[in-house]
């Protein structure tokens, strides 16, 4: 299902949202394919979309999308454009609906502590008004300076330091969301926007997170706020092995200290990237495998308690501790050390500018050892296989103070300008291959991301099982004309004829 | 022979893959731009993408050459990068998105593609040979700022005015003047002063640009000059960056920026400003001073110095997310975009609940000084605050 668009839609458009603001340039719609994510650069084309708009209200996007579904047109929303699931690129062609124009900070509410924002709008700069008032909204994900509300939402995302504040889908209150019919509706715990916690009818904020844009468009956002933190600790550890850092992991995350907002565990593979000409890394002996570090939030008093708690664990368990200087410029540098294309290696040690891919699972405590190895055997192939491919190493992040599962993630540079048909259908493979382990092991193929990319999403009915019948009969359900991101998820198969039944009998 | 895209696909090949690679867009919220429009396809990461669909041959200039518009160069998004700031020490290596921009906007020009208000400023700018920031500019009155200041021509050292400081704001000038007077700080003036051609560059008309460059030079080398002072950031980035370009080695003429000179003098006591500005005061970095040249600490040692004054300081980190939208051209193709920016930047200063808004650049002074008055806070130039606490004001 291709469509081209026809000047009369164009004209409609124009007529919603403003000359403007409907965009119908090459280069307009080029870059609106993008996403940091490698992706086969030479098969570019194939991901454009027909036009692009820049929406500023929700009635506007109410009007696109009430527009697009007469029409029959694919909706791809899109805000920061971030995300390394291909979420917000086009597979069919038709309307990018980027909403990064809707970014209005519309309330702050001191006493209840919510705010009301436009989901176009970046977190960093949200935080950078209402620390004026004492507050913090603590999504934090190493995307903090670019990945904006409404992705957050789309992806269901992850926050680095969620084990103390909770992650997106605990962050974010309620919102408005757009179906794909048009019709608007508010989604959230009960009636209010700023409800917490209700238990009235089916529970639908976490349905419209984490659906990368194929039930609808968030836009209006309401968002639970904290107090700005007055102290942060953020201890980094050295070890000789992985072994004993994993411990210190385990440890450190089930020690059930109330400021413990996350650790952090980095795999040989990860310690030597950072080592790789990285100006804030400061250098350490050969000797260190692995490092640990822990982030705590809060007030002075607690903060200091708790971190002594900490150190006392890991000085036990013959970690050693690198200093305040090295653990606050390495904290403070989480959100920067990814990414960097310089530090991309051929084998015979060549820089080549490369892209970062991160492949994530959430895999239990328990299992991360054997995923771990897992994993980088997966990553060593592609890498005897061709130069295009690097290994850059393993993160594990806790989830909950409870440390029971893992935001595990394998990092692999790509050479993407070498990439062909060949290398890509390899990595693919590689993909599916990193996805399989993690169901083996009892995880889910994202903690955070998503799974709608070519390889892994592969595997989705696997994983969910009955559920992702479930998940087809709610697409139909609410989007009948498969309008909304079509090919994600591989919703398709709600629309063909083979389409199982919901009431049971497939 | 390969078509001229290509040509430069080439040149910018490793660059823009650099960025491409990483395509974070960890630079999008700073970028003055991007913050006021929201619109991706003039963001850094645009920018650069759109080399590596050049190479590709899925895009020509004349398809992208308006997007270019959409940049006052102000660098933030360079440092802001963590190409620039994680490996960029190790390996020499900054993100060149002002370069890439300034690049895509003369490779237009050269293949006939224009933007109306830039070539016509161009135009008029040839003809004058000084930008038409003011009716009635012209080569006889370049001089016309210094009337009654008693100033020779020529010498070692000269001071160099910009066309916006010489035509539309003579009393920053002439508030350098009598405050390096005051000092006992020898300067002449220009010959032949024309415009530095640095705008030239920026709107892509490099030809112009370079023939302004010539002409000065030649004036220079011809009065015997060693040294230039400069009271314009943007002249400071032509001077250091540009004609070096231009010239290579053969550039010998050391350029001062006069901030740095003043704060030098008051540090050697040469100048004392005793006559208290009663003012409450935020400090506007000019992009090429902070983020471009990396001088943001001598302005505040100025600002310090002068009594009176309550000073409220955002550090220059936060503002590399702040420009006044005046550079880069911008304000000649997208006066709009323009009062947008300094609309903001107005903002942030009326936050610190300040009166005055200090600047150090002549161009930014017009559009925040627009802005300012939906606010009630003034614009001044550090220049004459200065001259004003040492009792020379002009
Ligand atoms: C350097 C780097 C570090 C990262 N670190 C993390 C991390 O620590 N944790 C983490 O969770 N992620 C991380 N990510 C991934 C990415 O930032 C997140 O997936 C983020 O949530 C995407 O937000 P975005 O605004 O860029 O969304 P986009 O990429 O624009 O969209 C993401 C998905 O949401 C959909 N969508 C967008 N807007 C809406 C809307 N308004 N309503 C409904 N659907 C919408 C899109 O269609 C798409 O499917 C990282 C990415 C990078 C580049
Ligand atoms: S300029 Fe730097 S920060 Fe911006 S997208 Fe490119 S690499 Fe990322
Ligand atoms: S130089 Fe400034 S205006 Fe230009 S792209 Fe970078 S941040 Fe934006």
């Amino acid at each position: 299902m291709t469509v081209t668009l026809g000047d009369p839609v164009v004209e409609e458009l124009r007529g919603i949202l403003g000359h403007d603001h409907v965009l119908t340039g090459k280069a307009d719609r080029l870059n609106r394919t993008r996403v940091p994510a490698p992706f086969p650069v030479h098969r570019w084309a194939e991901r454009m979309p027909d036009l692009v708009v820049l929406p500023s209200s929700t009635e506007e996007v109410a009007e696109v999308l009430r527009l697009a579904h007469a029409h029959r047109i694919p909706v791809v929303p899109r805000d920061g454009g971030t995300g390394l699931t291909d979420g917000a690129v086009p597979l069919r062609g038709g309307i990018v609906v980027d909403v990064k124009r809707i970014n209005q900070i519309k309330e702050i509410d001191l006493e209840n502590r919510t705010c009301t924002v436009g989901t176009g709008i970046n977190a960093l700069k949200l935080n950078e008004v209402l620390s004026r008032h004492g507050l913090l909204y603590p999504d934090d994900p190493a995307s903090y300076p670019c990945s904006l509300v409404g992705g957050r939402i789309g992806t269901s995302g992850w926050s680095l330091i969620g084990s103390r504040y909770g992650h997106t889908r605990d962050l974010v209150l309620s919102f408005d969301h757009v179906l794909p019919t048009g019709r608007v509706i508010h989604v959230g715990d009960g009636i209010g926007r700023k409800i917490t916690k209700s238990s009235s009818g089916y529970q639908l904020k976490h349905l419209f997170m984490g659906h990368q844009g194929t039930l609808g468009i968030a836009t209006e956002a309401t968002l639970k706020l904290f107090p700005k933190p007055e102290a942060e600790f953020s201890p980094f550890w050295a070890f000789d092995d992985y072994d004993t850092a994993y411990r210190t992991v385990g440890q450190l995350a089930r020690a059930g200290v109330a400021t413990f907002a996350g650790a952090v565990l980095f795999d040989e593979w990860k310690v030597a990237y950072l080592r790789r000409d990285d100006e804030a890394y400061i250098p350490q002996p050969a000797s260190v495998k692995a490092l640990v570090c822990a982030a705590l939030y809060g007030y002075e008093d607690e903060v200091r308690a708790g971190g002594g708690r900490l150190m006392r664990i890991a000085r036990s368990m013959g970690a050693r501790y690198l200093g305040d200087e090295i653990s606050q410029g390495d904290w403070a540098a989480r959100h920067d050390r990814y990414a960097t294309p310089l530090h991309g290696r051929t084998r015979s040690g060549q820089v080549v500018p490369m892209s970062w891919h991160c492949e994530d699972a959430a895999i239990n405590y328990t299992n991360l050892p054997a995923v771990r190895l897992a994993w980088h055997e997966i990553a060593d192939r592609l890498r005897r296989a061709s130069d295009v491919f690097d290994d850059w190493g393993m993160f594990a992040y806790t989830n909950g103070a409870t440390g029971a599962d893992y935001l595990t993630e394998i990092d692999i540079g790509i050479w993407e300008q070498r990439l062909d048909d060949a290398a890509w259908a390899a990595w693919v493979a590689a993909k599916r291959d990193l996805a399989a382990v993690a169901l083996a092991h009892g995880g889910s193929i994202s903690a955070c991301h998503g799974s709608c990319r070519e390889g892994e999403v592969d595997l989705v009915p696997e994983e969910l099982g009955g559920g992702f019948d479930v998940m087809l009969a709610i697409k139909r359900a609410i989007d009948p004309h498969n309008i909304m991101n079509p090919g994600k998820y591989l919703l398709d198969r709600a629309y063909s004829d083979a389409y199982p039944d919901p009431d049971g009998a497939p | 022979m390969p078509d001229p895209e290509k040509r430069f696909a080439e040149e910018w090949r490793d660059a823009a893959y650099n960025c491409f690679s990483s395509g974070h867009k960890f630079c999008r919220e700073v970028c003055p731009v991007m913050q006021v429009t929201r619109n991706e396809s003039w963001s850094p990461t645009a920018f650069h993408a759109n080399v590596v669909a050049m190479e590709q041959g899925s895009l020509e200039v004349s398809d992208v050459a308006a997007d270019y518009v959409n940049c006052t160069g102000c660098g933030a998004c360079e440092l802001r990068c963590p190409n620039s700031l994680f490996t960029g020490d190790f390996y020499r290596f900054r993100t060149r998105t002002v370069d890439l921009v300034k690049g895509v906007r003369s490779l237009a020009v050269r293949q006939g593609v224009h933007q109306p208000g830039w070539q016509r400023w161009n135009e008029l700018t040839a003809e004058r040979t000084h930008e038409p920031v003011a009716d009635g500019v012209s080569q006889e009155r370049v001089r016309d700022w210094a009337q009654g200041l008693d100033l020779t021509v020529g010498g070692e050292t000269i001071l160099f005015v910009d066309c916006e400081a010489a035509f539309y704001r003579p009393s920053v000038p002439r508030s350098v003047a009598r405050v390096l007077e005051l000092a006992g700080y020898k300067f002449g003036l220009m010959n032949e002063q024309w415009c530095c051609g640095g705008p030239a560059a920026e709107m892509g008309y490099e030809d112009q640009a370079r023939r302004f460059a010539e002409h000065n030079l030649a004036d220079w080398r011809a009065a015997g000059v060693r040294r230039v002072l400069v009271l314009d950031p943007h002249d400071y980035i032509t001077f250091t960056e540009d004609y070096p370009k231009y010239f290579g080695e053969s550039f010998d003429i050391e350029v001062v920026l006069v901030v740095e000179l003043l704060a030098a003098l008051i540090r050697e006591g040469r100048l004392v400003p005793h006559l208290p500005v009663e003012r409450t005061v935020t400090y506007h970095d000019p992009c090429r001073l902070n983020k471009r040249k990396g001088i943001w600490q001598e302005p505040r040692e100025v600002l310090r110095a002068i009594p009176g004054l309550t000073f409220h300081d955002v550090d220059r980190v936060s503002q590399w997310s702040y420009c006044s939208g005046a550079g880069g051209g911008l304000a000649v193709e997208k006066p709009e975009l323009t009062a947008k920016i300094s609309e903001m930047r107005m903002g942030k200063a009326a936050e610190l609940g300040v009166d005055t808004l200090v600047t150090a650049c002549p161009w930014a002074e017009r559009p925040l000084t627009a802005a300012g008055e939906a606010r009630s806070i003034g614009v001044v130039d550090l220049h004459e605050l200065l001259a004003e606490s040492l009792g020379v004001a002009p």
